[in-house]
């Protein structure tokens, strides 16, 4: 019983990887500067958020089972509160923190109507750092033994990495003109 | 300045040279109220523009007299970089202010702001910059006078010799003498002394006349428009007169295109120019200036289909009044001007064919 709650643990915490990579990307897709248009960008935004809800279930069974299977040493405390755990504890504090950010971002987006937009856009920019941090996490504990698993989350933090890039980098042509113009003689 | 010089212009009515014609009296007397600085614009903006550099080369002294009388709060002298009317007004030890040679760097704001340290870019007026203007950046900018150098010239002569001298030329409306700039083909292209009331063509005959029969007269430059040739014959060259066909002769340039010129393919090149010009502040400007010129190209290159000509006419309904300042209602109105005055060659250029040169063209085409 003990082995089949830790291989649940490894199994949900790799599914919650590739799922909250999906949200990211969605997101990323969502906040660029070339969004989707028309009904394209209702899709995409409904994924996000179903997807993002998704997880966190995932998220949860990944946690408790860690917390209830005694294989490795993972208490209640060290789910909420980083690096305290007695078993890999830098590497499961990572995790830690991913998750209280998770928790920021969830609860803020189902309260976002009654939040100001600052806020709300403040805490979400927060997985910015969450991803990296889930990833690392993932990649660190109970992959390196799976090949599959630790494909899969190599997989995820090419995808997401890339989304971010575009993100970040990815111009409108507004922007572009503008950036042209501002170079010629104006002064 | 003195009071009395207000008045002198106001009894005299001049009106502004450098393209709008407001009353100088009104911004004058804003000037002094403001107690605005002065900058007198040399830059010739205007596509074919060449009067301000003839002022400058030819009447520096009444220019800074003109100047002196009015900008008791500092002046200094516009010109384009690197052109001849900078050099001149250096040579004088005048305060030069050197702008960068684009068309939307010489309008009235965009000098204020390079004057001020800013980008030669035009401004939101939120009041008339006589009156101070807001920077970008939020700074408050001191009240400053902008005025044509021909207008500049005028007040001068006005001093010197009286507004009953003014206003014996030119019409009630828009009395006084006035520069024309010549330019296309005709004999002797450049600056011609004139005034408002005489014909087009008397304009043209001014400057040696058309050297090969016309086929067609731009007046206003990118800001003005077209006359056919049937037009120009008839038409008188002022404000009022040329309201009936839309513009007005702006700062007076006039370019004179040859009967073997395809019309559509001058104006092509200078709305392809135009779409350059943007200072990249609004969609109109920054999108709709170059998509109209694009589609401008196909149609003098008689490739534009059915589709496109509703698209381009479609196009150039759109960009006016949407801009954050007035150049894509210039543009527009230039290039919605061509297809009026050149409806015949606009018909032909749509067939796949252009009246003027077909010959050359199949020519080419047999060539290939």
């Amino acid at each position: 019983m003990n082995e089949i709650l830790w291989f649940v643990s490894r199994a949900t915490g790799v599914a919650s990887i590739v799922m909250l990579t999906v949200v990211l990307v969605l997101g990323m897709l969502t906040a660029s500067r070339r969004p989707p248009q028309g009904i394209r960008s209702a899709v995409v935004m409904g994924l996000h958020r179903s997807l993002a809800l998704g997880a966190s279930a995932f998220l949860v069974v990944h946690i408790a089972t860690a917390i209830i299977e005694s294989y490795v040493n993972i208490d209640a405390i060290s789910a909420i509160v980083p690096f305290t755990s007695g078993y890999e504890s830098a590497w499961v504090g990572l995790g830690t923190i991913a998750v209280d950010l998770v928790a920021a971002v969830v609860v803020t987006s189902l309260l976002r109507h009654r939040l100001s937009e600052r806020v709300w856009r403040a805490v979400h920019l927060t997985a910015f750092l969450f991803w990296p941090l889930a990833v690392v996490h993932g990649i660190a504990l109970s992959t390196s033994d799976e090949p599959v698993l630790r494909g899969l989350t190599i997989a995820a933090a090419v995808a997401g990495a890339v989304a971010i890039g575009w993100r970040v980098f990815a111009t409108d042509p507004d922007t572009e003109r503008r950036r042209a113009v501002a170079l010629q003689e104006w002064s | 300045m003195t009071p009395d010089l207000v008045d002198l212009l106001e009894d005299s009515g001049l009106t502004g040279r450098g393209g709008a014609g407001f009353g100088t009296a009104v911004k004058v007397r804003a000037a002094v109220s403001a107690g605005a600085t002065l900058i007198v614009n040399g830059c010739d903006g205007e596509y074919g523009a060449v009067k301000d550099g003839y002022v400058v080369a030819h009447h520096l002294d009444e220019l800074v007299h003109g100047a002196n009388l009015l900008g008791r709060n500092g002046i200094r002298y516009a010109a384009h970089r690197g052109s001849r009317t900078e050099s001149l007004l250096r040579a004088a030890g005048l305060d030069v202010l050197s702008v960068p040679q684009r068309y939307v760097s010489s309008e009235e704001s965009a000098l204020v702001s390079l004057a001020n340290g800013g980008l030669a870019r035009p401004m939101t007026k939120r009041v008339p910059v006589v009156f101070g203007s807001t920077a970008p950046d939020g700074r408050s900018l001191p009240p400053t006078v902008v005025l044509n150098a021909e207008t500049v010239w005028r007040v001068a002569q006005i001093a010197d010799r009286g507004p009953a001298w003014f206003r014996s030329f030119g019409t009630a409306d828009e009395p006084g003498p006035r520069l024309a700039s010549v330019s296309g083909a005709v004999l002797a292209p450049g600056v011609v002394e004139t005034a408002a009331g005489v014909g087009v063509g008397d304009v043209i005959s001014a400057a040696g006349g058309a050297a090969r029969s016309p086929g067609g007269v731009g007046l206003g430059g990118l800001s003005g428009g077209w006359l056919s040739p049937a037009e120009a014959d008839g038409a008188v060259w002022s404000r009022a007169a040329l309201a009936a066909y839309g513009f007005t002769p702006g700062p007076g340039t006039v370019h004179v295109l040859g009967e073997d010129e395809c019309p559509l393919q001058h104006v092509s090149t200078v709305l392809d120019q135009a779409a350059g010009e943007s200072a990249g502040q609004c969609g109109p400007c920054m999108f709709g200036v170059p998509a109209a010129a694009e589609d401008f190209a196909l149609l003098a290159a008689a490739r534009l289909d059915q589709g496109g000509w509703h698209r381009l006419r479609e196009r150039l309904g759109l960009l006016p009044g949407r801009g954050a300042r007035r150049f894509p209602d210039g543009v527009a109105g230039y290039a919605r001007s061509s297809l009026r005055a050149f409806a015949d060659e606009v018909d032909a250029h749509l067939a796949g064919g252009c009246s003027v040169t077909y010959a050359s063209r199949r020519a080419h085409a047999v060539a290939v």
